[in-house]
């Protein structure tokens, strides 16, 4: 059944559309991520424009956010003060993404940056991902009891100036490096229309230290919150969100998020973490590929505005 | 010499049997796009006819007409991806202004034949022709981007030239098949007629027809431009929604 998208301006089968995000629902249900890194470059691949596919599925990704936000605040593992930090310096970072993503586009650039950026950033995060896991995997195999690191250690920037006193995660730590790392993750998640929740987690559990129980929830809360103002400054700046491919999609990935979501209690977490890795390195690879082998066609074209009077 | 050009055009001012007009018609002259809109068919008919107030009973062929379909304008690039230090970059880019985003040339014959190539070239019928127009200065090449633009807007179906998209079905009395895809751009359409007797050219006509997008997408459409706050302030609020509905309902 084809259904038109008024902003994209063109029409799509529903039920692919509600198929792939009913699929992605179900990968960022099992491992706990967004799913935008793998969605928005499904859209463009299937003829969808580059800027409508990334504002639309900055929409996605709140609705497949929401549930689990709400599931982790009801059971009380979100850490609201430290989710206000993370979610006003990245809005901040955002407003800067959005600026980069249009000046990219006005030089010509912006899928170089873009392939680049997801090369460099799943690259690494995949890797880093790939060892930590199949490490925990050996080490499981060899009967080896794995001790969790302690979550109060601190490094030398917990100790910079503007302590702030975090109840629920039990920590004493400088805002700065909070701070900081919500810009980045504003500034990244914008420019390639990604929730950064994959990069967020170990972030928190590895550079903050907060303890595991509050790692996922107080993550979802920022991406929720971010991609929320994300959505509305793409609404605002490029008029680009196509909020009936965003429903359709948010349709199936929250459904799809559920059965994924009850489908990961079968594996075990490193296992999980591993899949993902495998996942993140695909997608990475994929970018390297079209970025060093080069593309099927070398000429492309886009629409830059309307034509007025020549 | 001055006299002869001046008894010539005497000559054709007072000679009836080449004054032929050109009558012609759209199917439709709105295309609706809703919600199940998957594209759509237009046709384009005309006759030709003895001039009007002219003596004439009938005319004689045999005639050609090429139809020139045009869509909204666009600014558009045609860029060329080449590796620099091993990472494949843009690094030509060409600003095609106002350029149509629709154009599709049917004619009853091969172009060459029903004209010159100087007559083609006056008229700016190929789609190459609009590229050189449009082309503005830039990082690059106009002409080979140009022929890029026209190549990946044919595969696209936005640009294309059809030499038995006329059909004569009597004498006179023609008709055109216009196929305007999914992903149409919105906007006024000209569909313009050139008549041809002989490889030249004796009479033309224009027919606008306009595609745009009705009920609840074109409020859609309306909102994302008018009122762009708010459209997004309700897009979020339908994702929050989702989302929690979605927990509730799979709740155990």
């Amino acid at each position: 059944m084809q259904i038109y998208l008024p902003i994209a301006e063109l029409s799509m089968n529903l039920f692919f559309l509600v198929g792939i995000g009913g699929a992605v629902g179900f990968l960022s249900g099992l491992f706990g991520v967004g799913g935008g890194f793998l969605l928005t470059p499904l859209l463009i691949f299937s003829g969808v424009p580059a800027p409508v596919a990334v504002a639309s599925v900055t929409g996605q990704v709140v609705a497949a956010s929401t549930s689990g936000a709400l599931s982790y605040y009801r059971r009380g593992q979100i850490d609201l003060h430290m989710a206000l930090y993370l979610v006003l310096s990245s809005v901040l970072g955002a407003f800067g993404g959005v600026a980069t993503f249009a000046a990219l586009r006005s030089i010509g650039q912006l899928d170089l940056v873009i392939s680049l950026g997801f090369l460099v950033l799943l690259g690494s995060v995949g890797t880093l991902m790939m060892i930590e896991s199949v490490r925990a995997i050996l080490k499981r195999r060899a009967g080896i009891v794995v001790r969790e690191k302690l979550p109060n250690q601190h490094n030398w920037f917990h100790g910079l100036p503007m302590r702030v006193r975090f109840k629920k995660s039990r920590l004493y730590i400088s805002v700065l490096p909070v701070l900081v790392l919500g810009l980045c993750i504003g500034f990244i998640g914008s420019l390639l229309g990604i929730g950064g929740g994959f990069i967020l987690v170990p972030a928190l559990v590895y550079i903050l230290r907060m303890p595991g129980n509050m790692v996922i929830g107080t993550s979802l809360l920022q991406v929720v919150a971010m991609m929320s103002a994300t959505t509305i400054l793409h609404a605002v700046n490029s008029q680009s969100v196509d909020i009936l491919l965003a429903f359709c999609l948010m349709v199936g990935g929250t459904v799809g998020a559920q059965f994924g979501a009850s489908a990961g209690k079968y594996l075990r977490g490193e296992q999980l973490r591993a899949l993902l890795a495998l996942l993140v390195l695909a997608v990475a690879v994929r970018f390297g590929f079209s970025a060093i082998v080069g593309p099927s066609d070398p000429y492309s074209m886009a629409v830059v505005g309307l034509g007025g009077v020549p | 010499m001055r006299l002869l050009a001046a008894a010539i055009l005497l000559f054709a001012l007072v000679l009836p049997a080449q004054a032929e007009r050109l009558v012609t018609m759209v199917s439709r002259d709105e295309v609706a796009i809703t919600s199940s809109f998957s594209g759509e068919t237009l046709t384009l008919f005309g006759n030709i006819e003895p001039e009007a107030g002219s003596t004439q009973k009938y005319v004689e062929g045999p005639y050609h007409i090429i139809v020139v379909v045009t869509g909204p304008w666009q600014d558009r690039v045609a860029r060329l991806s080449q590796p620099v230090f091993g990472i494949w970059m843009n690094t030509q880019q060409v600003l095609f202004k106002a350029f149509p985003s629709y154009y599709h040339v049917l004619s009853s014959a091969v172009l060459t034949d029903i004209t010159s190539e100087a007559t083609l070239d006056e008229l700016d019928i190929l789609p190459a022709d609009q590229a050189a127009l449009a082309a503005q200065p830039g990082k690059g090449d106009p002409k080979v981007l140009g022929t890029e633009l026209i190549r990946l807007m044919t595969e696209q179906g936005h640009v294309g030239v059809n030499p038995t998209g006329v059909v004569f079905r009597s004498d006179t009395f023609y008709a055109a098949q216009v196929s305007l895809p999914s992903d149409i751009p919105t906007g006024p359409f000209l569909a313009h007629t050139y008549l041809f007797k002989n490889g030249a050219l004796i009479a033309e006509r224009s027919e606008g027809f306009t595609v745009r997008k009705i009920g609840f997408e074109r409020f859609l459409g309306q909102a994302s431009t008018g009122q762009p706050l708010l459209y997004g302030l309700v897009c979020v609020a339908l994702a929050l929604f989702t989302g929690w509905l979605g927990g509730v309902v799979f709740r155990r």
